[in-house]
């Protein structure tokens, strides 16, 4: 389990994260959403570590974000995409997924490359290989930095607005991954801007303002009516969503 | 010769050491940045032959030791020209000569530092290419290259010490003169590196108090 | 005098010996300065406040006092306190440690220069601090410096003539023994002033390819 206790993040005097809490079971596909600013980005960069907390909890397998020796176990069970890719850029793409599993989890090498050579089919890209980030698209860096989460078989996957820096064709092919991923029952934790695909693939769904976590709900509640469109915050981000 | 030890007149000719070095500093900078801003000067105008001529002299002047230079000046010019060259005047022609190319490179790029778009602007006006370097280029080119300078400044003072080589009674070589009589090299080089280290640092502040004041010309002060 | 140059004719392999060995020792230095550079930029990048001050020393020291006060430090010095090396060996460890005060601004500069995501990224997947050193940031930053590191190569170049001072026979020492047995020092002085900048301007092209090279799967194309 995954949890988040009554976390509160302030960078200075601006607060970020006000008290949040959030649990994602194993199997589910959680939801994040919220206009920018409101803290979902930060949330994700608390559970996996690069951020101090300045209160509350995280615990990822009963393993504490704070505590130094129990963050290397915790960042074993998770593994995070990035907005921005963040590739090694002089690496080929099979080094760049098959580095931490062979580094981190000391699996022999030959393996992780089957793995990695597999992982990368998978995504479509059986021909890049051998490929560095340079020479492959956004869309196409995207879906081997899913490869390269993936291949630490990490039982939380964490998705920082994977599809934000790509065109909309892009954002398809990677969205189409992610459906894929949600269908064989990977856990993921998926901060987003892409409602719909939010509304097609999550199990529950969250909703952060100003760092405050105002519903957690499942997705069906989430879109009716009485549920979360019963709050004005909420249903006013969705009509801005609509319209762009 | 016989070891002997430190005497209080061996502080005397250290400072005697650091003001050969110095002076011979101050008087190779200034004439090499006048013969490095005149080539920048040239090259503005485009000036046929003599703008490649300078260009590939100074590259020439920057890209080969200048220990080398110092020996075709002191005992090449003499024996090829029948000349008499005493080792200051080694001195001064080549440090100076060294200096001008590279402040040659840094004027051209202050030149070009000053955007096209000015140039223009000033030659709509009706302002000749000299009104134009000296009331549009120079000032603006003056901020631009006091950094770069104080660099190749500071560096320069090392290179003097180079002179030494030939006989010319600068610091390094009074620290040579010493380091064979008393057999103390670490004292002896280690004074002597604190001294060069003192007024490269000394250069350094002069450079930077010059850079702020001359950017605070530049700067936008409001209304 | 007529300008002669069939003089040297007989001298050439006697010189090319001075060349192999300003080019061995300069490749032995370039490479103790890197070592040395990538050590001292990472300690000017730590976190604790004495390693940085105490790099931060090194660097300034060593770039603010004459290359040949250096020299004449470690060549007197060194035996003093029962250290005896030969000269060549003095020259490669002298400029070794000039050299590496310079390659450890252009290596900081290429570490500070990595995208701070990518640090990131490879600490989320869990590697440890040593593997993100050696298998991400040295292989990027060493990349991306090898321009500055190109003109640390260059300088050594130029300075290890200096070594010919303490009876090191690379090429400027060959050359002035071959000067003064032909007594046409300004044949050979001008002579080994172009094929300095000659191999400077031959070492220059060899990096930028290098570097093009190196950085061919570096370049971002638009995604």
């Amino acid at each position: 389990m995954l949890k988040v206790e009554n976390v509160k993040k302030a960078f200075g005097a601006a607060t970020v994260l006000d008290g949040v809490n959030l649990t994602v079971s194993p199997g589910e596909v959680v939801s994040i959403l919220g206009s920018s600013g409101s803290g979902k980005s930060t949330l994700i960069r608390c559970i996996n570590g690069l951020e101090k907390l300045n209160g509350g909890r995280i615990a990822i397998d009963d393993f504490d974000v704070a505590k130094p020796k129990e963050l290397a176990e915790a960042r074993k069970r998770s593994a995070t995409v990035f907005q921005l890719f963040n590739l090694y850029p002089h690496m080929t793409t099979l080094q760049n997924i098959a580095l931490a599993p062979v580094e981190v989890l000391k699996r022999p090498r030959a393996e992780v490359e089957q793995e990695a050579r597999a992982l990368l089919a998978s995504v479509g890209l059986s021909d890049k290989v051998d490929a560095y980030p340079a020479h492959l698209s956004g869309g196409q860096r995207q879906r081997v930095g899913i490869c390269r989460a993936l291949a630490m078989k990490p039982r939380y996957l964490l998705l920082d607005e994977v599809t934000s820096a790509l065109d909309p064709e892009m954002t398809a092919e990677v969205l189409a991954i992610l459906a894929k991923l949600a269908r064989e029952g990977t856990t993921m934790l998926f901060v987003t801007h892409e409602v719909e695909f939010a509304r097609q693939i999550s199990n529950r769904i969250v909703f952060l303002d100003k760092g405050v976590l105002l519903v957690d709900l499942p997705t069906e509640e989430f879109f009716a009516a009485s549920g979360g469109l019963a709050q004005p915050r909420i249903a006013q981000f969705l009509s801005k969503m609509k319209k762009d | 010769m016989r070891y002997s030890d430190f005497t209080t007149y061996d502080l005397l000719l250290l400072a005697q050491g650091l003001g050969v070095t110095i002076g011979l500093f101050l008087v190779t900078s200034l004439i090499g940045l006048v013969i490095g801003v005149l080539w920048g000067v040239v090259r503005f105008y485009r000036i046929p032959l003599l703008t490649p001529l300078i260009t590939f002299i100074a590259e020439l002047l920057k890209n080969s030791p200048v220990l080398v230079q110092l020996f075709l000046v002191f005992f090449g010019f003499p024996a090829f020209f029948h000349l008499n060259v005493t080792p200051v005047q080694a001195a001064v022609v080549t440090l100076s000569a060294n200096t001008a190319a590279f402040i040659y490179v840094i004027a051209v790029s202050a030149i070009e530092s000053v955007g096209r778009e000015q140039i223009d602007a000033a030659r709509a006006f009706g302002l000749s290419r000299w009104q134009i370097l000296r009331h549009v280029i120079a000032p603006q080119a003056a901020a631009f290259s006091i950094g770069p300078l104080t660099a190749l400044l500071v560096n320069q003072l090392q290179v003097t010490s180079l002179i030494s080589v030939i006989g010319v009674m600068d610091l390094a070589k009074i620290g040579a003169t010493l380091n064979l009589r008393t057999l103390k090299p670490f004292i002896v080089w280690a004074v002597v590196g604190l001294l060069y280290y003192l007024t490269a640092k000394l250069i350094a502040a002069v450079g930077a108090r010059y850079e702020t004041r001359l950017r605070r010309f530049s700067e936008f002060r409001g209304l | 005098m007529q300008f002669d140059l069939t003089i040297l004719g007989p001298y050439l392999g006697f010189l090319g010996q001075g060349a192999v060995l300003t080019a061995v020792i300069c490749l032995l230095s370039l490479a103790g300065a890197v070592v040395l550079g990538m050590l001292v930029a990472i300690a000017r990048t730590s976190q604790t406040a004495w390693i940085r001050r105490l790099a931060f020393i090194y660097v300034d020291v060593f770039r603010n006092i004459p290359f040949i006060v250096q020299l004449f430090f470690f060549y007197y010095g060194l035996p003093e306190i029962g250290i005896y090396i030969d000269a060549i060996t003095t020259g490669v460890i002298a400029l070794s440690i000039a050299g590496g005060a310079y390659a450890s601004d252009a290596i900081r500069s290429g570490i500070l220069a990595i995208d701070n995501g990518i640090l990131e990224a490879a600490e989320v997947s869990g590697l440890s601090k040593r593997i993100t050193f050696t298998r991400i940031v040295l292989p990027i930053a060493l990349r991306t410096s090898v321009r500055p590191l190109g003109s640390v190569l260059i300088n050594m170049i130029l300075t290890s003539s200096i070594l010919s001072t303490i009876t090191v026979n690379e090429l400027t020492g060959q050359a002035k023994i071959v000067a003064s047995d032909t007594f046409r020092p300004f044949e050979v002085y001008a002579v080994l002033l172009v094929v300095y900048a000659a191999l400077t301007w031959l070492v220059s092209i060899g990096i930028s390819h290098l570097h093009k090279h190196l950085n061919r799967d570096l370049a971002s194309e638009a995604a």
